[in-house]
């Protein structure tokens, strides 16, 4: 029996919380919204607490927030167009960068694995790449114009550097440097409407995605020379869609987080649920695979789930983020 | 009139794409009388239906080049507003109507026909027809005197008008520069594409960086309709130009190039290289088969126009970074260094006196680099004298509207032919050559003079942005 246990309920923001991230030691979870701020959360004793408040950084709606693989940055993406970096300065967070280009919201930004690159994606369609130098100045190094609408969420691989993107034009997009710029190699089409979040495993070749098609997808990557035949262009690999997870979710899925510790994947629904699922021990074919739902926690918040975060070094240790203004704290238990 | 995928503008990743939705509010007269009802009829029409029952058709709401550029909703306007003011059709219309009235024995009344070909147009034409340089632009020029044109002129030579105008207002920067915050970094101002983005988004921040020396093709305007025309009245001659880019087409509509006495602008349409390729089709002809027919000449008589090596894009950088030298510094340059940069489009050029480094210039092209001098501009951390910015990767010669690489043939490969083409002509003129000076006295009354200021320079509006209910969801 796989369930979850409510650890802490959060309560400090004004207006809906739209997403959740921890550090990378795991030792504080960022979280921002409708109220413009960012706040920090940490551990004092058996309590969870509000450490920080980054404030003043944004004119409208935080969206997404992300910390640099070091943990001394965190960059945080708002609706006023513009990408916030924060760096922490011993006892408070100071706003040092703001990345500006975008012609109309942000909605999320990521560091890659080595810190030197971030990727920004937004409502006009586009993805920039950012370049951080040592002085942790950014530089605009690539704007990607491959999607045809809304680009609702970017992720970097865990190893390499190809960042992939998700959008309202129902695709997954997959970039890389190609000698003098980047350019979209791979368009992962299965989706039947807008792709809201993705997640990759803790190895890099397969990737999650939730879409308000209600469904969940599991994607394959195939190397050139693959024994399973699966074309592929030149030196890029491809990516094929292996499983579709349908009828669990009644309503659009927001987001879905893969847990490189414990390889659940938990995903957020507007049915105010959080769901749990894991891949079958029976099934070994990777070109088949076949995932559980192992659990349901109904009524996870009051409103629609935006957000969630696996703690990178406690497993099963999860954040989740609600238009209930709440963010909460999970851990899964198994018995 | 269906264009082809490739033609889309937002399928061009060296356009700043449209945003979503045009947020423009369209303006309707308001015609007086009370309204019964609207009705639509079967082939779509709206027609309004007073209270008597008189029926009135209703306007389509339609928005032109003018709204687009006023607007601050999207940067650059929707393909069909480019395709329906300017276009290969609207001077079809005007060699027809030249036709009619001569047939008429109006002669008089016919327009003065003026086609000014752009050097990158002529070298993507020269590769697909296998032409070297001087045979395509002078079979160009058969080709539209065939067709009724009066004069066929280079653009080129314009551009030597703007590349002095660009040398001598660098110096007055650079002297004003302890006084002035805003004289440098000078920013090349003869990409619309790039001028309208700043304008769009960057408003008084960039704009008086910018430098007021006119694009070539908006001299060639000038000229075009206050000198070549034989004392014709501007509305009397209708002038054409053949451009790399479509924004091309949004320059030649900004007011600024407007004469408001004689209704007319000074460049009245602008045509794409494309959009010419797609007229030899229509004729039904090859370009290698047209009888050349030789160029006019702004000076009147035979002269050619400065060629400086890396001016793909109009030589700026080159042509102001030794004029700068020169004047500054007494220093003649031999050929510059270009070090490239972050990437193959973001290259600098440095001159140095004594070990010293005493200018510093950039060539930005393409969007990511524009981004990264705006910003450095805005934080007042670029340290560049004078940047080239061009909104194109690699530049003019890549416009987006040059025409396509052939099966097999990849975009590179093309332009790297098309470069080759283009470096032809290697005859170098120095500035301030006889031809020019007496351009400049017999048409502007001598340098600096204020027709010369008012045919040369111009100014840019920043736009305010339009707080829209509309757009601002949260």
């Amino acid at each position: 029996m796989i369930s979850l246990q409510s650890i802490a309920e959060l309560e400090a923001h004004s207006d809906r919380v739209w997403s959740v991230s921890w550090n990378p030691s795991g030792t504080l979870l960022a979280s921002c919204g409708g109220d413009k701020t960012v706040r920090l959360w940490g551990k004092e004793g058996e309590n969870w607490v509000c450490k920080y408040r980054l404030e003043d950084g944004h004119q409208r709606t935080v969206r997404s927030v992300g910390w640099s693989p070091c943990g001394k940055y965190l960059a945080s993406a708002s609706f006023d167009a513009t990408t916030c970096i924060w760096e922490n300065k011993d006892r408070d967070f100071e706003c040092i960068a703001t990345l500006e280009g975008h012609e109309n919201e942000v909605k999320c930004v990521t560091w890659c694995s080595n810190g030197s690159l971030i990727a920004t994606c937004s409502r006009d369609k586009s993805v920039w790449i950012w370049e951080v130098d040592e002085d942790a100045e950014f530089e605009c190094e690539s704007v990607l114009n491959a999607h045809s609408q809304d680009v609702k969420m970017v992720l970097w691989h865990p190893t390499k550097e190809i960042v992939a993107s998700a959008s309202y034009d129902n695709t997954i997009k997959m970039f890389k440097n190609d000698g003098d710029d980047w350019s979209c190699f791979s368009t992962l089409a299965s989706h039947e409407s807008t792709v809201w979040a993705i997640s990759f495993d803790k190895t890099g070749e397969r990737l999650a995605s939730c879409s308000d098609d209600k469904t969940l997808k599991i994607w394959q990557e195939y190397l050139p020379g693959n024994t399973e035949g699966v074309a592929t262009v030149g030196s890029d690999s491809a990516w094929k869609c292996v499983c579709t997870l349908s009828g669990q979710h009644p309503r659009t899925i927001y987001d879905v987080k893969w847990c490189s510790l414990t390889d659940y994947i938990a995903t957020a629904c507007v049915d105010n649920a959080i769901r749990l699922f894991k891949e079958s021990d029976c099934n070994t074919d990777k070109n088949q695979p076949s995932f559980d739902l192992l659990h349901t926690q109904y009524q996870a918040h009051t409103q629609d789930v935006n957000g969630l975060c696996w703690n990178p070094k406690i497993p099963g240790l999860l954040a989740s983020a609600s238009d209930d203004s709440i963010v909460k704290i999970w851990q899964v238990v198994e018995k | 009139m269906a264009f082809s995928g490739a033609l889309q503008l937002t399928d061009l990743d060296d356009f700043i794409t449209p945003s979503q939705e045009c947020i423009k509010p369209v303006k309707v007269t308001k015609k007086s009388g009370k309204t019964a009802a609207i009705k639509i009829g079967d082939d779509g029409e709206y027609s309004q239906i007073g209270i008597d029952g008189g029926e009135v058709k209703l306007e389509k709401a339609t928005i032109t080049l003018n709204d687009c550029l006023a607007c601050s909703g999207c940067i650059t306007s929707a393909e069909s507003v480019l395709i329906t003011q300017q276009s290969q059709e609207e001077l079809y219309k005007i060699l027809n109507s030249n036709k009619i009235l001569l047939e008429q024995g109006k002669s008089d009344e016919c327009k003065y026909v003026v086609i000014s070909i752009s050097p990158q147009s002529k070298a993507s034409l020269a590769v697909k027809y296998k032409l070297n340089a001087n045979e395509a632009i002078e079979k160009i020029s058969g080709f539209f005197k065939q067709l009724g044109a009066s004069a066929v002129y280079d653009v080129a030579q314009a551009r030597d008008l703007s590349l002095v105008e660009s040398g001598h207002e660098f110096i007055r920067r650079y002297q004003d520069k302890e006084t002035d915050k805003t004289a440098l970094p000078m920013l090349a101002s003869a990409c619309p594409g790039w001028v309208c983005y700043a304008e769009k988004t960057h408003g008084s921040y960039i704009l008086p960086y910018i430098s007021s020396t006119k694009s070539p093709q908006q001299i060639m305007g000038s000229l075009t309709k206050d000198h070549l025309g034989g004392g014709r009245k501007p509305d009397q001659v209708y002038h054409v130009t053949v451009m790399p880019c479509y924004d091309k087409k949004l320059e030649a509509s900004r007011q600024d190039f407007y004469d408001d006495l004689y209704s007319t602008r000074d460049v009245d349409c602008v045509l794409s290289t494309l959009e010419v390729d797609e007229m030899f089709k229509r004729e039904g002809i090859q370009l290698g088969d047209v009888i050349p027919a030789p160029l006019d000449s702004i000076y009147g008589r035979q002269g050619s126009a400065m060629n400086h090596p890396n001016n793909g894009s109009g030589g700026y950088l080159e042509h102001v970074m030794k004029h700068a030298a020169k004047e500054i510094y007494g220093h003649t340059t031999g050929d510059l260094k270009y070090k490239t940069m972050r990437n193959n489009d973001f290259k600098e050029v440095t001159l140095e006196i004594d070990g010293k480094v005493e200018l510093k210039f950039a060539i930005a092209y393409g969007f990511r680099n524009i981004q990264n001098i705006v910003q450095k501009v805005k934080r007042g951390k670029c340290n560049y004298h004078f940047v080239e910015v061009m909104a194109c990767p690699s530049g003019c010669l890549n416009g987006g509207a040059q025409l396509r690489p052939e099966e097999g043939v990849t975009q590179k490969e093309l332009l790297a032919e098309v470069e080759g083409v283009y470096d032809e002509n290697d005859a170098t003129l120095e500035c301030g050559s006889d031809e020019l000076d007496q351009l400049y006295a017999t048409w502007l009354g001598g340098r600096n003079s204020d027709k010369a200021l008012k045919m040369l320079h111009t100014q840019y509006h920043a736009i305010e942005k339009e707080t829209n209910a509309l757009g601002i969801k949260w």
